[in-house]
């Protein structure tokens, strides 16, 4: 069966090299183009669209998502997905407020936050490289435990008062000239693109994603590296979890759940840009830029928030669409 | 042969009988062609509603596509199917069965979970107002069907299928495939998972059924079935028609003959043979008292310098042995010792650090991710080599100079170091395959396990992997190679280990080399 694929797969290509080369570039831009299109399109007929102001908001509001988008990157390079990821970025907006409000000092307090990341992480992997449940599920289930959690831990409450300026200053204030969160996210960024595209590290996890067999014939620690992926997912949630209550100023239970189906647009739109049917840092930069440019642009011409999700619902079944054509996309 | 005397009794190609005299169901000329390669190539058959057909090949001699032409579930590049005299065209599975032809596959059927009666008349339950089950009507139905076709066996019908021995199952899709009016039934290796024990019912089973206007398509493996069961035996290989015998008329031996034996002259004899009886060094790798699965292998050593070649029919466990000593999958026992020093915790990570490499069989499933590109596939097992600060930053000028280096060594051919695998050929493909274990490899590896090493490749690919394979051993690596290609083999290795019914029997030297020798071997007679 293998083999009759592949010789599908050389034979196509020898047989209509230019066709088929021009189907794999307009692949790998068209998401690009469209991106373009839309910012002209949103430029030309939105007035206040093309301010600083706005420009500068947009890119503020795609911050907190491109990190977590960064997250799952990791996660569906390895070919596993994590669904708690809003639950966890809640977890974080709520643990941080509530320790500083606590009078906890803000590294320690910082610090407990990632230390929430790293367990959520690691148990989601445990559960899927250990016990052996798909990722998909394991973290279905993980969520809803987070989300109880959530609410349990602040009776249902958001946490207002009391919080440091130096913590709101991470996810209000300004660094030449741009807003914090905006170097947090190029940071983030950076970071990512560097571990996934330049270290030995990326080649194994992006190995184990491709062909999970194949690594470990290779002798590739497939464990090692699906644990670290998915314990990468909840460990960027959590860092996007804090700077959003620094942003909001307080730790609301539910603010963290559109970030799963944002996060997910994010990759996905992504996984058809640059290597197609692969999540890239870039690609998912660019999804993050995408879903921002979107949903600001339909907020200034005055669509509700539940066009905004059909929307949003319809460009991801779009973008999985074009990507599970060309390639083969499965996740469970 | 190649002018050399005949080591062996000559083996005599049985007089292949004019197929389809009298046939009820007639295929004629089929070809199948997939992209980019042909699977079946005019290959006839005749088959009667009296008879017992038996149908024989290695894996990928085109077995499956043929029965699947005939079963519906292909509809041919070429060809005809005739029905009683009558061309029909089968556009699938139930297209055939209104012909009266019925496909059991290999893999099984049955819906765990609902009753043996739910599985045997599925799609056919009887109902009241063509919605609502009847339970105790669906069990009398599905107990008279099985009463009327073989009322000697007695399987509980009221019983969930997967609580049934696999022999009762393989009977129940019979009896299945078997509602309404079937005259052709096509059994797929039906005996694959059975235990001998159970074996004997089945066969009961198929004997009778062209007694009762049923005839059967048979394919197996195990050639001594094959020919107590038939009366007629198709041979395919590489997707062409070598022949239909009678069954009483051939030997096992003849069989495997038939199956086997490449025609001489098509282009890969020219090259020379290996030569003989060098010195090789001291023992790399030694296996002792290796069990996995059904295999047994009491001892097998391997010298340094020595290319050893391990040959089979499908399933007499030489593809097992070969991958468990470096996987170790399984239930796998035994002792391994890798320059005289005794393995403590065998297993993938620990054979590869005493430097053995595995090039495993279908690539695309178990050597390469068809995404990543040709460096990523390349640098898959040392990425460390190129690297600063800790072996973790990968420093992309050594990298794409080591890439270079094996993509010029082994002549792959690619348009550019990011180009993506999937789009190489069979061979290219194989050559990344191969080149993942010399990428910043150096000197580490000693032994080398390479399954089916030139599946899928051409001829000059071949020779170019031939090569670097003889480039290995000659520095002083030990090869082991499974293949199914006797003149791989007979090109390539310095020994031969024959392996039958799960038992390596008596090696083969190099001054012993004949296809004849090797096919006998392989037919488990005794040199």
């Amino acid at each position: 069966m293998s083999e009759q694929t592949e010789s599908t797969a050389s034979a196509t290509h020898q047989a209509s090299s230019d066709p088929e080369r021009l189907r794999t570039l307009a692949m790998k831009y068209s998401t690009l183009v469209v991106l373009i299109l839309m910012f002209a399109g949103f430029a030309l007929f939105v007035d206040r669209f093309m301010t600083v102001f706005n420009l500068t908001n947009i890119l503020q509001q795609i911050s907190i998502l491109t990190i977590v988008g960064c997250g799952l990157t990791f996660g569906f390079a390895a070919r596993e997905i994590d669904l708690s990821v809003g639950y966890t970025v809640g977890l974080a907006g709520i643990l941080v407020p509530l320790l500083l409000v606590g009078g906890t000092p803000l590294p320690l307090a910082l610090c407990a936050g990632l230390a929430a990341g790293l367990v959520v992480g690691l148990c989601n992997a445990l559960l899927v490289t250990r016990v052996g449940i798909p990722s998909l599920i394991a973290t279905l289930a993980t969520g809803s435990i987070l989300f109880g959690a959530n609410f349990l831990l602040t009776g249902g409450r958001a946490i207002y008062g009391g919080l440091p300026d130096t913590f709101l200053h991470l996810g209000q204030g300004r660094l030449l000239g741009l807003p914090m969160l905006a170097w947090f996210m190029a940071g983030t960024v950076v970071v990512s693109w560097f571990v996934m595209e330049r270290t030995v590290f990326g080649r194994y996890v992006y190995a184990v994603g491709g062909n999970r067999k194949a690594a470990e014939l290779s002798g590739v620690r497939i464990v090692l590296y699906r644990t670290a992926a998915l314990t990468l997912v909840s460990v960027f949630a959590v860092i996007a979890g804090t700077l959003l209550a620094a942003r909001l100023g307080s730790g609301q239970p539910n603010a963290g759940e559109r970030y799963l189906l944002d996060g997910l647009a994010t990759v996905f739109i992504g996984m058809t840009m640059f290597r197609p049917g692969t999540a890239t840092i870039l690609g998912t930069l660019c999804g993050a830029l995408f879903i921002g440019v979107i949903n600001n642009g339909l907020n200034l011409i005055g669509l509700d928030t539940y066009v905004q999700n059909i929307v949003k619902g319809v460009i991801i079944l779009v973008a999985v669409a074009v990507v599970s054509r060309s390639t083969r996309l499965n996740l469970l | 042969m190649h002018g050399s005397p005949e080591t062996a009794a000559p083996v005599v190609p049985p007089a292949v009988v004019a197929a389809a005299n009298g046939a009820d169901v007639e295929l004629r000329a089929i070809t199948m062609d997939f992209p980019g390669h042909r699977a079946l190539d005019a290959v006839s058959a005749g088959f009667r509603f009296d008879e017992v057909h038996g149908l024989i090949g290695e894996n990928g001699a085109g077995k499956s596509t043929f029965v699947n032409v005939l079963g519906g579930s292909l509809v041919p590049s070429g060809g005809e199917v005739r029905v009683a005299g009558r061309a029909v065209t089968l556009r699938s599975p139930r297209d055939a069965w209104a012909h009266g032809i019925a496909h059991v596959s290999q893999e099984g059927s049955l819906v765990p979970g609902f009753t043996g009666a739910a599985n045997v008349l599925l799609g056919d339950e009887p109902v009241l107002f063509g919605a609502l089950l009847r339970p105790a009507a669906l069990l009398e139905r599905a107990n008279v069907l099985l009463n009327h076709w073989f009322p000697e066996v007695d399987i509980p019908l009221d019983r969930p299928v997967e609580t049934l021995s696999v022999a009762d199952q393989k009977v129940l899709e019979i009896v299945r495939a078997l509602r309404g009016d079937v005259r052709l039934l096509i059994l797929d290796e039906p005996t694959a998972t059975l235990q001998r024990r159970e074996k004997a019912q089945l066969w009961q089973i198929i004997r009778s059924l062209p007694g009762r206007g049923v005839g059967v398509v048979l394919i197996s493996h195990f050639l001594s079935e094959i020919k107590a069961l038939s009366q007629r035996i198709t041979v395919l290989r590489d997707g062409v028609q070598v022949g239909t015998v009678a069954a009483d008329d051939v030997s096992e031996t003849q069989l495997v003959d038939l199956m086997l034996r490449r025609d001489a002259g098509d282009g890969e004899r020219a090259t020379p043979i290996r030569t003989a009886s060098r010195a090789f060094g001291t023992t790399v790798l030694e296996a002792t008292d290796w069990r996995t699965g059904a295999v047994r292998v009491p001892h097998f050593a391997l010298r340094r310098g020595e290319i050893v070649g391990l040959i089979g029919l499908t399933g007499a466990g030489h593809f097992e042995f070969a991958r468990s000593l470096y996987t170790r999958e399984g239930d796998t026992t035994g002792r391994i010792d890798i320059d005289g020093e005794t393995i403590g915790a065998p297993g993938i990570r620990t054979l590869q650090r005493r430097g053995v490499a595995f090039v495993p069989d279908r690539r695309m499933e178990n050597a390469l991710f068809a995404d990543g590109s040709v460096t990523a596939n390349l640098a898959m097992v040392h990425p460390e080599f190129a690297t600063r600060g800790l072996g973790v930053v990968l420093r992309r000028g050594q990298e794409k100079r080591e890439v270079a280096r094996i993509v010029d060594q082994l002549g792959i051919r690619i348009s550019g170091h990011e180009q993506s695998v999937s789009h190489l050929s069979g061979g290219n493909k194989q050559k990344v395959s191969l080149g993942k274990w010399l990428y910043g490899a150096g000197e580490r590896y000693r032994v080398l396990i390479l399954i089916e090493p030139t599946e899928g490749v051409d001829i000059g690919a071949k020779q170019e992997i031939y090569a670097h394979v003889r480039r290995l051993a000659a520095r002083g690596a030990g090869v082991l190679i499974v293949s199914s290609d006797l003149l791989e083999i007979e090109q390539l290795t310095d020994r031969v280990v024959p392996f039958v019914n799960g038992r390596d029997a008596a090696p083969i030297a190099h001054d012993e080399y004949s296809e004849a020798n090797f096919i006998a071997a392989i037919a488990g007679e005794a040199p």
